[in-house]
């Protein structure tokens, strides 16, 4: 005979304990692998632009980010921006080197698209458009989202890289060419992959696309 | 192979000095001391100490607060006599102070660097020169500015014939930076170690005691020609400096 044995109560609750636990143990691993999660979706047609000429559009994988580009301040590197934009040049620049909580910066056309990255010589690439004159503007502050074109040590050697600030870098001010300002999606560029503490990244996030706002 | 030394290289060793500071001027662990200055001029202090260099022959150690505090007045005060357009020709941008300044094992007052637009002062040098080592480095970073204006060999020829000046400014014992009684054509026995030392000595004694150098040129002819040249190649850049 097989004799039926009832669970008790304090095994019943520790079976649903169990259940609860392997469930939010696997969710909880495909939700904070996603870092994408909590990050607002910019949707364009919910924006108003005062200067719709002068706003760009950078998806990464986390969404869109906005950004305001400043010709007043500094109209021959907006000019240039604006050139890689339309030239589709920026699209697949990786965000090879992430100073955490500092910077981040892309844009290197000839070493640092995502289909060809080339760590040997990554951050010497050209665009093949020449190289700029520094616009310094001694007034403008490098805050947080600040954008400005990345140059060697010497002035007057910009050409397409350019960085994001993530935090109010103060001695940046004079130094570098100021080009725009992030409107909306600064969340999104703090979640771009970091080289832990190296400035390098391996695997390095990328740019989807770069548009300019198209105005209907 | 190439590549795997490469990535070890990239990974284990940028990360050392991923700050913002060292990205500008190449130098770590320093913080900013004073930013917004009348001549756009920005004050850098040394948090940690630090090696650079070919084979990290410049070292210096990090500065004591309180003593960079007084040191402070006394380099504020001189490097207000510089404007900014005088500063921008020389290229000099930062002044990073330190304690205990080496170059190969020599200790020195100041280390200037026009390819960085970096001047760095070790704020613990001798306080009997201290005034004038500043302005005395200063001149070295107008000359690398303006090489073809301070020749040495043309400055040399001011000489007499006989003299000679060593190889370079360390390789004399030609040290001592107190003015000599009788000057014939030279201010200090530092002086006499090599022609850039000769001109960033005239240079200084006119920042910091001009009636006093006026004074030596009456009675030596050597030393008038040399002070007229520093003078006349100095106005070329700015009228007002001297």
């Amino acid at each position: 005979m097989i004799k039926v044995i009832k669970a008790s109560k304090s095994e019943k609750i520790l079976f649903i304990f169990l259940i609860v636990l392997t469930v939010s143990t696997f969710s909880s691993f495909f939700l904070l692998k996603n870092k994408c999660l909590f990050i607002d979706n910019n949707d364009l047609k919910n924006i108003n632009f005062e200067n719709p000429n002068n706003i760009a559009v950078m998806n990464l994988e986390c969404g869109n980010v906005i950004i305001e580009l400043y010709p007043e301040v500094s109209p021959k590197a907006v000019e240039r921006f604006k050139t890689l934009i339309k030239k589709k040049m920026y699209d697949g620049s990786a965000f090879y080197k992430v100073v955490e909580n500092t910077l981040v910066q892309a844009g290197d056309i000839e070493f640092g698209n995502i289909e060809y990255l080339d760590y040997s010589k990554i951050g010497s690439g050209k665009s093949g458009l020449g190289l700029l004159k520094s616009e310094i503007s001694d007034d403008f502050e490098f805050t947080e989202g600040s954008i400005g074109f990345a140059r060697s040590t010497k002035f007057d050697s910009e050409d397409s890289e350019f960085f994001i600030t993530l935090k109010e870098i103060p001695i940046y001010q004079g130094e570098y060419t100021p080009v725009g300002k992030v409107k909306y999606g600064l969340d999104i560029i703090k979640k771009i992959k970091t080289g832990n503490k190296a400035i390098y990244v391996l695997r390095p996030d990328y740019i989807k696309t770069f548009r300019m706002l198209e105005i209907n | 192979m190439k590549i795997l030394f490469l990535f070890i290289l990239i990974f284990h060793i940028s990360h050392v000095n991923a700050d913002e500071i060292y990205n500008l001027i190449k130098i770590p662990n320093l913080e900013i001391y004073k930013l917004n200055n009348d001549n756009n001029i920005r004050y850098l202090n040394s948090k940690g100490d630090f090696k650079i260099g070919v084979d990290d022959n410049i070292t210096c150690n990090k500065t004591n607060q309180q003593n960079l505090n007084t040191k402070f007045q006394v380099i504020e005060r001189n490097i207000k006599r510089y404007n900014s357009k005088f500063l921008k020709k020389i290229n000099l941008k930062y002044i990073v102070f330190c304690e205990g300044l080496f170059i190969s094992n020599i200790n020195t007052g100041g280390i200037p660097d026009n390819k960085n637009r970096t001047l760095i002062l070790d704020i613990n040098f001798n306080e009997k020169y201290f005034e004038r080592m500043i302005h005395h480095e200063i001149f070295h970073m107008i000359q690398n500015a303006y090489k073809g204006d301070f020749n040495d060999q043309k400055f040399s020829l001011f000489n007499n014939s006989d003299f000679k000046y060593a190889e370079c400014s360390t390789c004399s014992d030609r040290l001592n930076l107190d003015l000599y009684e009788n000057t014939n054509g030279f201010l200090t026995e530092y002086s006499k170690s090599i022609p850039s030392e000769d001109m960033a000595e005239i240079f200084s004694f006119l920042m910091v005691n001009k009636n006093l150098i006026e004074e030596k040129i009456n009675t030596d002819p050597i030393l008038n020609n040399k002070v007229n040249f520093i003078k006349i190649n100095i106005s070329k850049i700015d009228e007002n400096i001297l």
